[in-house]
């Protein structure tokens, strides 16, 4: 154990001191925060305004969509019908960004054009829509019935089906807080594949510059493969601190400066603005519910930092620790650094099912395949991460130790394994690796 | 100090070690000699329980070998490799402790064996920074540096200089006076003569030969001996007289002579010189022994054609 610890240590100090490691320790929280900036300042009130142009020859509209004035889209009236040629090429409707077109009998068809000359985004067109929508409706209440606009409303709201599960009938799992766990999972599969690909490059190096034979001469293939997984993992962690560190400041940095009022609207409840929204017809429904930005709900409020952080270390050592010695174990039967690239892609599939197996418990969280999911430690590092943020039921947390276990005790199979291959395969060289070479060393104690 | 026993290893069919045994004997400088490929690498990977015997024994100090004795032991493999982005004075300290020693014996070893081999500029480089021979020294020491009882070197000479070659010579001797025992694996037969006391030759996976250098050396039929002389030839043949032979003679210009004789009936190399003393003027007098050199590629020769045939 001691001399693992030497070689850890090493490892340790060769990573840390690398410029790649300094650099990537800073460039990559920083690009996370520049994507998180990107995604708030898309989600939150753009400042994108558009000049819609109303064509209503049948002066159905009466000249008036809404009562007061939205920053965002301002509307003119045409008088008579405008040909889309017209409008298309004549100078002066060049202000406009879009012509919305309500023909004679919108009243029987409820329909309506919009000609764009850019493309709006989903926003512009649930407002455009929902002022639109309103202010026909007061049309057509006056046209058609006896009633006020309000009781019309009233009447008018579609009827709702909230699907609950049983288990959870107050609705408190949302389908955002297994995104929380989807994206600690990820985070822990993007560690993995990024340290596992510097443990293949560091079992290889040794491999190839010789200095393993020195190494095995005092130390056991087992001690050496624990001692670098050891060394790495510490990188690892240590890089992922300074990720979780700089992240952390950057976002109370946003906070407190870049969004503050859209922070507010955060800190209401998806739920109970839902809820308040009931009364409103279902484009308002749909309206706030767009207008809320869940990616801020979801990074302030939706995780629940101190259990997702202590699974999270968990789940963190017991993956890494299963494909880091994966990653070890190609490295040590290499031929050459070439050789090994495509053994990586099986571990890259992997990788990948693995993510995709937390967005499918996501949308799937109660059946049969997510709880195989859940267990299999090629899996479930991203699966419990999914499942601890939508919530295990009553009862059921031993699920999360059970998982942990399995992953775990796969890890020391895993190792013994790789240390296996590792000890028949690093004083090899120079050969093509096939797959006999593996069973042969795999047979080999 | 170090005993194999009928050790064999085979890698994918391919047989690298066919039942060899030997005997490394304390405080001696063992020579491992054999064509290239013939298992000798193998055969000390064994001894370092780096590779595993598929059958046989290796005993250590009268024991059978465990993890622990690796301590005891300085391994100089011949495809030697240093982290090139570690400093000197780190990687002979990482090493070190992986041997077994403290920080604190670690560091006075290093400064001791620095010192010695006069490195100290070099401590702070990084082993990416220094030529091939630098490397081959760092090498050296930190093989060493642990003072353990029994070196194996694999090739220690090769990429040397013959001024660094002659240093380790003498460091290997030194250490030998010391009382640690040295398996030495080299292709290089002139330093073989020189210091080795007893060496084993494989050869297609099997021990073929062991014993002193002397023994090796021995050349097979009667013996000769060689005289180098200066002064007249006729003078030299009638001193002779009837107790020797003359085989061979070479003129070598200025009135000097090389020639080969064999004794005949009790006569002695003594007497010889008894007789030419006072008849010529003796330069030089030796047992005529074959080169290692001959004995390697003489033993080795017919049993490659028969195995090309």
């Amino acid at each position: 154990m001691k001399n693992s610890w030497l070689v850890a240590m090493r490892e340790f100090k060769e990573r840390i001191g690398a410029r790649s490691f300094i650099l990537f320790s800073v460039i990559g929280p920083l690009l996370i925060l520049g994507l998180v900036y990107i995604l708030f300042a898309l989600g939150g009130n753009s400042k994108q305004h558009w000049n819609v142009l109303i064509a209503d020859p049948a002066g159905i509209m009466d000249n008036k969509i809404m009562a007061g004035v939205d920053e965002n889209v301002s509307y003119s009236f045409a008088d008579g019908y405008i040909e889309l040629e017209e409008f298309k090429d004549a100078k002066k409707y060049q202000q406009f960004d879009a012509l919305l077109e309500v023909n004679e009998k919108v009243l029987s068809n409820k329909t309506g054009f919009l000609f764009y000359r850019n493309k709006p985004s989903v926003r512009m067109q649930t407002r455009i829509q929902y002022q639109y929508e309103r202010r026909l409706e007061e049309v057509l209440v006056k046209e058609f019935t006896d009633l006020s606009v309000k009781e019309f409303r009233k009447i008018k709201q579609p009827i709702n089906v909230s699907f609950r599960d049983v288990n959870d009938p107050k609705g408190e799992a949302s389908n955002l807080n297994g995104w929380a766990g989807f994206f600690f999972g990820t985070l822990i599969f993007i560690f993995i594949f990024l340290f596992g690909m510097t443990i293949l490059r560091s079992v290889s190096r040794e491999k190839s510059n010789r200095i393993v034979e020195v190494l095995l001469a005092s130390v056991s293939p087992r001690q050496l493969m624990m001692g670098i997984l050891i060394g790495i993992g510490f990188a690892a962690f240590l890089q992922f601190a300074v990720w979780m560190l700089i992240i952390g400041a950057g976002l109370y940095f946003m906070r407190e400066t870049l969004f503050p009022d859209m922070l507010d609207a955060a800190k209401m409840n998806i739920q109970e603005l839902t809820l308040s929204a009931n009364d409103l017809s279902y484009q308002e429904q749909y309206f706030a519910a767009r207008e809320y930005n869940q990616f801020v709900e979801l990074v302030f409020n939706q995780v629940q930092f101190g259990n997702t952080i202590l699974f999270f270390l968990l789940f963190f050592v017991g993956g890494y620790l299963f494909y880091g010695s994966f990653f070890a174990a190609v490295g040590a039967t290499m031929g050459s650094e070439s050789d090994g690239q495509q053994f990586v892609i099986p571990i890259v599939l992997l990788l990948i099912l693995s993510l995709y197996s937390g967005y499918y418990v996501m949308n799937y969280p109660d059946s049969d395949l997510a709880s195989i999911l859940h267990y299999l430690p090629f899996t479930s590092p991203v699966v419990t991460m999914v499942k601890l943020h939508m919530g295990y039921e009553a009862g059921h947390a031993y699920e999360i130790i059970l998982s942990f276990l399995v992953l775990i005790i796969s890890s020391f199979l895993m190792l013994m394994i790789a240390s296996r291959l590792y000890k028949n395969g690093i004083l090899q060289f120079g050969h093509r690796l096939k797959f006999k070479h593996i069973l042969k060393w795999l047979k080999n104690t | 100090m170090l005993e194999l026993r009928n050790i064999s290893k085979s890698f994918f069919r391919k047989e690298a070690l066919n039942d060899v045994s030997l005997k490394v004997n304390d405080g001696e400088i063992f020579g491992l000699l054999g064509p290239n490929g013939a298992g000798k690498t193998t055969l000390i990977r064994v001894i370092n329980q780096i590779v595993e015997a598929d059958s046989g024994s290796v005993r250590f100090k009268g024991d059978l070998m465990t993890e622990n004795d690796l301590a005891n032991i300085g391994y100089l493999p011949e495809e030697r490799g240093l982290y090139r982005g570690m400093t000197v004075e780190a990687h002979a300290l990482f090493l070190a402790r992986l041997r077994g020693l403290s920080k604190k014996d670690a560091a006075t070893k290093i400064d001791y064996w620095f010192d010695r081999f006069q490195i100290n500029d070099w401590r702070k480089k990084r082993i990416e920074e220094l030529s091939k021979g630098m490397a081959q020294k760092v090498q050296f020491i930190c093989t060493v540096l642990h003072e353990p009882s029994l070196l194996i070197l694999d090739e220690p000479f090769s990429g040397f200089d013959p001024v660094n070659v002659e240093l380790i010579k003498q460091e290997l001797l030194e250490m030998k006076m010391k009382g640690k025992t040295i398996l030495l694996s080299t292709h290089n037969m002139n330093s073989v003569e020189e210091i080795c006391d007893r060496a084993a030759l494989i050869h297609n996976a099997k021990k073929i030969a062991e014993g002193t250098i002397s023994e090796l050396r021995e050349i097979p039929g009667d013996v000769s001996y060689l005289v180098r002389f200066k002064g007249n030839m006729i003078a030299f043949v009638n001193a002779l007289w009837t107790g020797y032979d003359v085989v061979d003679k070479q003129v070598l210009g200025d009135d000097r002579f090389e020639v080969e004789l064999q004794m005949r009936g009790d006569s002695t190399f003594n007497d010889l010189l008894k007789v030419l003393m006072s008849s010529v003027e003796i330069e030089g007098a030796w047992k005529k022994q074959a080169s290692m050199q001959d004995v390697f590629i003489q033993l080795v020769q017919p049993k490659t054609e028969a195995h090309e045939e």
